[in-house]
């Protein structure tokens, strides 16, 4: 375990963290017809075939769409912005956008996956999530 | 159907009783003449559907408790249709119930293991991102958006069972409370309590028990979606779509022949996905043409006009048949003050549920013809 605030992976089979702090979404991809899905899945909708792997998507996308969120549930502290964003593998994933000022926001702006904290276990210990943030440069 | 709106002192069995009498006095038959009821409720717990009938007295029927989360109403008229096509029963009750308020304050969420719900997905702000990104693709405004709540509204007044019976102007729309951008408060359907019933006849049952005011339902479909192979178009919605193509060859109508149409306005963005998806209005053109006035009571083709899921409320479970109920009473000229001139035929639609990676996961479609 390193000295970083790297927690436990909030959904492991979704979001992997490495010791190093970085980590990946994950997914499947179906060895037959190199579909991809996100989250895993048993079988492949395009093909039916059942020989799917997980694999490690990739940390950059685009902005498809997003939101302020100014009501939520309690576990979430508004506002919040919302956004799907789409990957290479042809995959779309929903996350809160981190770094940047919510009024800045628009779509197809060029995206990276941001581990960060994300609430806590039932025992207090930290949890890291996921976020998207815009990409350095942008 | 019962009042929709708030019902501190009854529970969904009670509703759904209230409803079952309504469709019993209507039809002007003897309730032992049903042979089958479905129930369609979401959030009730189990055998509400039994605890209905038990209200009212009939017992020992065949009974199935159905929930497709919004379309549960709905799949319940179909299963109800289903049984008679087959053969099995001439006369089939579907009734629709939910007591929402005691189990739901603010936005209904997905189910928390949903990995969307895990991030801080609710469902007005997976509406809000399809707005966000239809006036991107379609241009469509704020203003024009806000049309469709204030012309919800304004049916819904004239609409002595809807929940909310004043008028709102686009003002107050854009000035209501923010829930997520750019969706506000008069955006949104509300948490409302609620139940309808509609008899269902074979064609025989129809001619010796019907008291001439039956309407035909020509076609009743149901879809799921498909699991996403690419990420789908956010702003058209390819289940309602399917599903009403399976609605139009089986009643042998097709879009052009729809004179109005309930449709699922959970959101008022929700309005313009599936009247688009529907094939009623061109993808893209719906905003321009309520501001119009095509799709008003007087319109050229009028939606919602019972107020919708915004104006009349959105009791899940009882939605589905409730407008059914509103198309029955329409095509009958029975509907007062929001009567449409001379309609033959109306469509009903619903949607609803969410399962990440899937597009919808329950949609319905029927077709009724006077
Ligand atoms: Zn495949």
């Amino acid at each position: 375990m390193s000295a970083s605030a790297v927690g436990v992976s909030f959904r492991p089979g979704e979001l992997e963290v490495r010791p190093d702090g970085t980590g990946n979404q994950l997914g499947s991809r179906c060895s037959a017809c190199g579909a991809h899905f996100f989250p895993v899945r048993e079988a492949c909708s395009g093909c039916l075939s059942d020989q799917l792997e997980t694999v490690r998507f990739s940390t950059e996308g685009t902005l498809y769409t997003f939101s302020i969120v100014r009501q939520s549930t309690p576990a979430f502290e508004v506002p919040y912005a919302l956004g799907y964003v789409d990957f290479p593998e042809g995959v779309r994933i929903m996350g809160q956008i981190s770094g940047i000022d919510l009024d800045e926001i628009k779509i197809g702006m060029p995206m990276v996956l941001s581990l960060e904290p994300f609430g806590e276990d039932e025992e207090g210990n930290p949890l890291t999530g996921y976020r998207f943030r815009p990409a350095e440069g942008n | 159907m019962t009042r929709f709106g708030k019902h501190p002192d009854s529970d969904a069995a009670d509703l759904g009783a209230e409803a079952l009498h309504g469709a019993v006095a209507d039809a002007g038959i003897d309730p032992r003449l049903i042979e089958a009821a479905y129930v369609g409720h979401v959030f009730q717990g189990m055998v509400t559907g039994q605890r209905v009938l038990a209200q009212v007295g009939l017992a020992g029927l065949p009974l199935a408790n159905v929930e497709n989360a919004c379309s549960s109403g709905a799949t319940a008229i179909r299963e109800a249709s289903l049984a008679i096509r087959a053969g099995e029963h001439d006369v089939v009750i579907a009734i629709g119930t939910e007591h929402l308020t005691s189990k739901f304050r603010g936005a209904l969420t997905p189910d928390p293991s949903d990995p969307e719900a895990a991030v801080g997905a609710t469902m007005p702000s997976v509406y809000a991102m399809r707005a966000r990104r239809y006036m991107e693709e379609f241009g469509m405004t704020r203003e024009q958006l806000a049309l469709i709540p204030v012309k919800n509204k304004s049916n819904a007044a004239r609409n002595p069972l809807a929940h909310f019976r004043k008028e709102i102007t686009v003002e107050d729309v854009l000035e209501s409370r923010p829930i997520a951008d750019p969706l506000r408060l008069h955006d949104c359907s509300p948490v409302t309590d609620g139940a309808a019933a509609v008899i269902l006849m074979s064609d025989k049952a129809a001619k010796q028990h019907s008291n001439g005011r039956a309407v035909k339902l020509a076609a009743s479909a149901l879809r799921t979606g498909t699991v996403d192979v690419e990420p789908a178009s956010m702003t058209f919605e390819p289940l309602t779509w399917a599903t009403a193509q399976d609605a139009y060859e089986r009643a042998g109508i097709g879009p052009e022949e729809v004179d109005f149409a309930e449709v699922h306005d959970c959101f008022s963005i929700a309005e313009v996905l599936r009247v688009e998806g529907l094939g009623l209005f061109k993808q893209g053109d719906y905003p321009s043409a309520v501001e119009r006035g095509d799709a008003n009571i007087e319109g050229r083709l009028p939606i919602n006009p019972s107020g919708g899921l915004i104006g009349k409320g959105h009791p899940l479970g009882g939605t589905g048949v409730a407008q059914v109920v509103e198309i029955v009473r329409q095509l009958r000229g029975e509907s007062g003050d929001r009567q449409i001139e001379g309609p033959r035929v109306g469509l009903a639609h619903c949607r609803g549920g969410k399962a990440v990676g899937i597009e919808g996961a329950a949609c319905t479609v029927q077709i009724l013809v006077r």
